[in-house]
């Protein structure tokens, strides 16, 4: 008993288990943007790759490839966004009219 | 430079051209046909790059060189003398595939443009054109049969009706609509049917006449004739109507009005005198004509009403044999023959009468005279008889009298006798009972004593123990009263540790400069208060986390607070179901946003978080957690963390002013 209130004090009143929940949106931002990062670069690599395959090094196989990884990539963050707005639906049967 | 290269690849693969184009289109033919002739792909590549031209470059191959030979095609051809603008061979070499690709596709020669690429396309164009066109047609015919056995299938089958009409466009219309015209064509719509079913159907009019039913009819005067049942005819005689034989028109016809108006008179009044008169003529009139041919005399009948000495039946018999006979020569027309003799008959009839009336006086006095000799006859007999009774009646009294006399001494000495047994009895049965009553008196007197001498025993005894008993009363009394005192003092010190308790977590909450645990101090609460339900209600009413870590500090609180406003200032103009571009724009223009002062109304997210932090700023929490709770959306999820931590904060606080308020009440109740 005595003893607890000494080692109290160390111990930081963060939670670990759980993000703070001012920092969701920067956490998604975050993922966003690395997301958005690799995928554009896997694009853009896979798009060289064929380039120089097939296509005899024109430049617009790379810039596809870019695109498709951006795009990828937008479309996931768009996803994550708006999925985070209303509660998920995972597991819930959806009835049509 | 992208679009010639874009049609290039796409020509190249397509089609094997037939080399009339360009010198620059030679490679890749060769190429195409060198990959068909599965050579191995290290030598495509090593030769390819030499020979690549780019399309508007102008190296000097480009524009010099024309197509090289081909190293399997030169030994047949050998002549390079057609470079002047038609590098394809007029033989075809060896693989017969080749020729086969190469013969139909040869396009009219053109010399090379230069280096424009737009001269390039022209030649393909008409069948590029067409060939869209026709694969456009064929896509468009392909899917509208498509649909159509698709609407069609969806008529037949349920399963893929749903399918059909779920996914197809359109198609819930277009099934809709077939399946109206079914219904239509099945049940005619209730607008244009008329309401007569039958007569739609094609089925018989039935025509109701305009006098059917029941209605009432004037008697026309021919059915009344017939009808009528005064007249003349088969219902009143059997025998058959002279005249009516003849000619049956001529009845009916000559009825006299004479008839006509004795026949609905008659019948029932036939009594009277003027129909008796009627009759008397009509029967005449019936009969006249036989009576008159025959013999115009007849014999008169008797009255035998009239007739003298009418009364006696035996003169009335003879009276009507002799009408009788009268009556027979009549109507055998023998008058003259008989008259005479009827007349000696009448004639003998009155003697006959007179004959009777004297017969009838003389047995009257003879009668007479009897009676009389009878009636002293009787009077004698009737005297002597009464006589002789009453002597009877004289000696049967008297012996009646003895006897009756001697019974009745009988019956009295008989009578008296039992009496006095029966008063013998009455008296000894008297004395016994008095006795029997005396005793029972005797006994009852001796209990009554008994009971009233042990009842003043008993009210002596109770008077005494009674004072005792009171007594004793009165020390249980006071021993209660000192208990009460006892338990009042202990639950005054009770409810002052339970204060003591209180103002030491509140005081251990209010010091501290960080969170820090204060289960210790809410077991010792606990304890102190030993078992009150509101204590324990407002302890379990505390969330967990609350005192096994500690609650945030009101500064800890404001700090955090101007972090979370940070970030929701940057999600306050996000909308609904916002994507990334959405949450840029939020971003990027809630930096431009002013920012309020005070107190500002309104319900968005700026002057919520300006108001919370008024409040914040004047310590009251409640209300602060109140307003941040208002948020919606990104707002109020990025703001979730806080005022988690403001509750359970306020939490504690309501929880402890509970308990100390009930501690204050108790130390009020005691008294």
């Amino acid at each position: 008993m005595a003893d607890k209130p000494s080692t109290t004090p160390s111990s930081p009143p963060t939670t670990v288990s759980r993000p703070l929940s001012e920092a969701l949106l920067n956490d998604k931002w975050d993922r966003c943007l690395s997301s958005l990062l690799i995928r554009s670069s896997i694009g853009a690599g896979f798009g060289i790759v064929f380039s120089f395959l097939l296509f005899r090094r024109r430049s617009w196989p790379v810039w596809t490839g870019l695109g498709f990884g951006a795009g990828r990539a937008y479309e996931e963050c768009d996803n994550s966004f708006k999925r985070a707005a209303t509660p998920t639906k995972d597991g819930l049967r959806v009835i049509r009219p | 430079m992208l679009r010639a290269a874009l049609l290039r690849s796409r020509g190249a693969p397509l089609r094997v051209l037939g080399s009339a184009q360009g010198a620059q289109w030679q490679p890749v033919a060769q190429r195409f046909v060198l990959a068909q002739n599965s050579t191995s792909r290290r030598a495509f590549a090593s030769k390819n790059p030499d020979e690549t031209v780019l399309p508007g470059s102008k190296s000097s191959k480009a524009s010099v060189e024309t197509a090289p030979p081909d190293p399997r095609l030169s030994p047949a051809n050998g002549s390079p003398s057609q470079l002047d603008g038609q590098p394809v061979p007029r033989t075809p070499p060896s693989p017969a595939e080749v020729k086969a690709a190469r013969s139909p596709s040869i396009p009219p020669t053109q010399p090379p443009t230069g280096t424009g690429t737009a001269s390039v396309a022209p030649p393909i164009k008409p069948r590029k054109k067409r060939r869209p066109l026709r694969f456009l047609l064929l896509t468009a015919l392909l899917s509208a049969l498509g649909y159509a056995g698709g609407v069609y299938y969806a008529l037949v089958s349920d399963n893929f009706h749903d399918f059909f009409t779920e996914y197809v466009p359109f198609g819930e219309d277009a099934v809709g609509y077939f399946e109206e015209r079914e219904f239509r064509k099945r049940f005619q719509p209730a607008g244009s049917q008329p309401r007569l079913y039958q007569q739609v159907r094609g089925e018989s009019k039935v025509n109701i006449p305009e006098r059917s039913g029941v209605s009432s009819k004037l008697v026309d005067e021919a059915t009344r004739k017939s009808s009528d049942l005064g007249a003349k005819g088969r219902h009143m005689s059997a025998l058959e109507d002279p005249s009516a034989g003849k000619s049956k028109p001529a009845p009916a016809a000559p009825v006299t009005p004479e008839a006509q108006k004795a026949a609905p008179e008659s019948t029932s009044h036939a009594l009277l005198p003027t129909d008796n008169a009627s009759r008397e003529k009509t029967i005449p009139a019936a009969e006249t004509p036989k009576a008159e041919a025959a013999k115009p005399v007849q014999l008169p009948l008797i009255d035998h009403i009239n007739i003298e000495g009418a009364e006696e039946a035996v003169i009335q018999d003879v009276v009507k044999v002799v009408n009788d006979i009268i009556a027979v020569v009549n109507a055998d027309n023998a008058t003259g023959k008989y008259s005479t003799t009827i007349q000696k008959a009448k004639e003998s009839i009155a003697k006959v009468r007179e004959d009777l009336i004297a017969a009838k006086v003389t047995t009257e006095r003879n009668t007479e005279e009897q009676l009389k000799a009878l009636h002293s006859d009787f009077d004698a007999a009737a005297k002597e008889f009464l006589r002789r009774q009453d002597e009877a009646i004289r000696e049967v009294e008297a012996k009646w009298r003895d006897e009756y006399e001697s019974e009745r001494e009988l019956l009295s000495k008989s009578y008296q006798d039992k009496l006095r047994w029966e008063l013998d009895i009455a008296e000894k049965l008297h004395e016994q009972k008095l006795k029997n009553e005396r005793l029972s008196l005797a006994i009852g007197l001796n209990d009554q004593f008994a009971e009233s001498v042990r009842s003043h025993v008993e009210s002596e005894r109770n008077g005494r123990l009674g004072r005792l008993s009171e007594l004793e009363a009165d020390v249980k009394e006071l021993e209660k009263l000192t208990g009460e005192w006892n338990s009042v003092v202990d639950s005054n010190l009770q409810t002052q540790h339970l204060i003591v308790a209180v103002e030491a977590v509140r005081s251990n909450i209010e010091r501290a400069d960080r969170p820090r645990p204060f289960i210790n101090e809410l077991v010792a609460l606990k304890e102190v208060a030993s078992n009150d339900p509101v204590v324990n209600a407002a302890i379990a009413s505390i969330n967990p986390a609350a005192y096994q870590k500690g609650i945030p500090t009101p500064a800890q609180l404001i700090d955090r607070f101007r972090r979370v406003s940070a970030e929701v200032r940057k999600a306050a103009l996000l909308p609904e179901h916002a994507g990334v571009a959405s949450h840029v724009a939020s971003l990027a223009m809630s930096k431009l946003m002013f920012k309020k002062q005070g107190l500002p109304v309104g319900d968005d997210v700026e002057s919520i978080l300006t108001r919370t932090e008024a409040l914040l700023e004047e310590g009251n929490l409640d209300r602060a957690a109140r307003e941040m709770n208002g948020l919606k959306g990104w707002a109020k999820t990025l703001s979730n963390d806080w005022v988690g931590e403001c509750r359970k904060v306020l939490e504690v606080r309501q929880a402890l002013d509970v308990i100390a308020t009930e501690a204050r009440l108790k130390s009020l109740l005691v008294d």
